[in-house]
């Protein structure tokens, strides 16, 4: 079936398979491989894109549901190149180890800061509360959405790793 | 896999969406926010109605008297809701128990309910709060128990080219309590036993009592001997350890990897109890 979908601000239409989910239509289809699957079952969050402005599980959405809709993934966020405030927080708050999680992290926290550009510490707790980290650790995540949004004090990063 | 799947409907009113169902000459199923659905494992299913995008089904409002629910409004907006009162504050609790932000975002009021797995939030509290279904075949609606719906079970309580449109709450008088309370693993997984209540007092009695489990059972079942023993009596921790120990026993449990049925029955006994408490201090309010 036939579908018109924006993805980062670039409008695409394809013919995507009725069966098929929006996280492996992002991904086969359009070749944008930013987004990760973890589950497969809306558990771990890996997946986490933005669509019309909520974050969604996008291994539970089908592709075709997704038709008219606005999303934005992790590729969206550098621009020219460069990377986003926020992406340079998580690098700079070594709120990156393996990786996998990062796309999705990323995701939830940029419609986090799209609502609400200085979260408490519960606020961010909450958004993320959805995406799994089982390597990093929480709290250099927690720490570089804080940084991204000018609120933390010190950097505590690389010490606490 | 939905592997049969060819057509996807986005019917944009009710109306259009109930004819689509009712005419549909393929196997096909009803889509909301789709948590479900896109996990399923169905090689029948030949199309879907997706519901999601039909305005007038996602809607919050409240008056005086009751609380009514668009079927497709997102959880995470009844969470985040300015509902207050006994009916307000328990649903917005027990959607805030439901999963993630990433699901909630998903799962909707409607689709929680009729899609209705042992472990879904919602269906607990719409039982205490004697909440009612409005089902619409196109124009025509008819307003149901949510009891109904859920003992007879939705698929086949609901006819061909019929949906679940709205969920209506009443808005309980003073002297009223309702608690909510759900044991999982961690915060993001399935329900292993949700339990909610709801109690009236006058005159230092228990006027009216409701009691609800999910989870540990298949389905939502209402505890009706344990709210028979309460009603009439004074509300004493005698009392309602009794009902609790009443309650559990009328159970049947299913069977559930992640813990034995003993360990279950014990939990659940314990969160009757503290529901009830619960329930109580806050009728007393």
């Amino acid at each position: 079936m036939k579908i018109k979908l924006t993805v980062n601000g670039k409008k695409y239409e394809r013919d995507a398979s009725e069966s098929k989910n929006l996280l492996h239509f992002i991904r086969e289809d359009l070749g944008l491989t930013g987004t990760k699957e973890g589950c497969g079952a809306g558990e771990c969050g890996a997946c986490t894109v933005i669509m019309d402005g909520k974050t969604v599980n996008s291994c539970l959405v089908l592709a075709v549901e997704a038709d008219g809709a606005t999303i934005q993934t992790v590729e969206g966020e550098a621009k020219n190149g460069k990377l986003s405030k926020l992406q340079t927080a998580f690098k700079a708050n070594h709120a990156v180890q393996c990786g996998f999680c990062t796309a999705g992290m990323l995701m939830s926290s940029r419609a986090l800061l799209n609502k609400n550009p200085k979260p408490t510490v519960d606020e961010i707790k909450h958004a993320i509360e959805g995406n799994f980290c089982r390597c990093t650790g929480y709290t250099q995540i927690i720490e570089a959405v804080q940084d991204a949004s000018g609120q933390l004090k010190k950097r505590g990063g690389l010490k606490r790793a | 896999m939905l592997k049969k799947l060819t057509q996807f409907y986005y019917p944009k009113t009710v109306e259009d969406a109930c004819s689509q169902l009712a005419n549909a000459k393929e196997k096909t199923s009803v889509l909301a926010g789709g948590t479900s659905e896109a996990l399923r494992n169905d090689s029948t299913i030949e199309a879907l109605v997706d519901l999601s995008k039909i305005k007038e089904l996602s809607f919050i409002k409240s008056d005086s008297s009751s609380i009514s629910i668009g079927a497709a409004t997102p959880v995470q907006d009844i969470y985040k809701s300015d509902l207050s009162g006994v009916s307000g504050e328990l649903l917005k609790t027990a959607a805030g128990k439901i999963g993630s932000t990433l699901l909630r975002n998903a799962i909707t009021a409607g689709g929680n309910l009729v899609a209705l797995f042992p472990w879904s939030d919602l269906p607990a509290a719409y039982m205490v709060l004697d909440a009612e279904v409005v089902c619409r075949k196109g124009k025509p609606k008819r307003t149901v128990p949510v009891i109904n719906l859920i003992n007879s079970k939705p698929a086949s309580f609901l006819t061909k080219g019929e949906i679940v449109a709205e969920i209506k709450v009443p808005v309980f008088k003073k002297g009223t309590g309702a608690s909510f309370a759900k044991m999982s693993k961690t915060s993001n997984d399935y329900s292993l036993i949700t339990v909610a209540s709801r109690i009236t007092i006058a005159g230092g009695k228990i006027e009216e009592a409701r009691l609800a489990v999910n989870a540990i059972t298949a389905q939502p079942v209402r505890c009706e001997e344990a709210e028979k023993l309460l009603v009439g009596k004074k509300p004493d921790a005698e009392l309602l350890a009794e009902a609790a120990k009443k309650a559990v026993a009328g159970l049947k449990v299913r069977k559930d990897y992640r813990a034995t049925e003993e360990y279950r029955k014990e939990v659940c006994e314990v969160m009757i109890r503290r529901s009830l408490e619960e329930s109580i201090a806050k009728a007393g309010k």
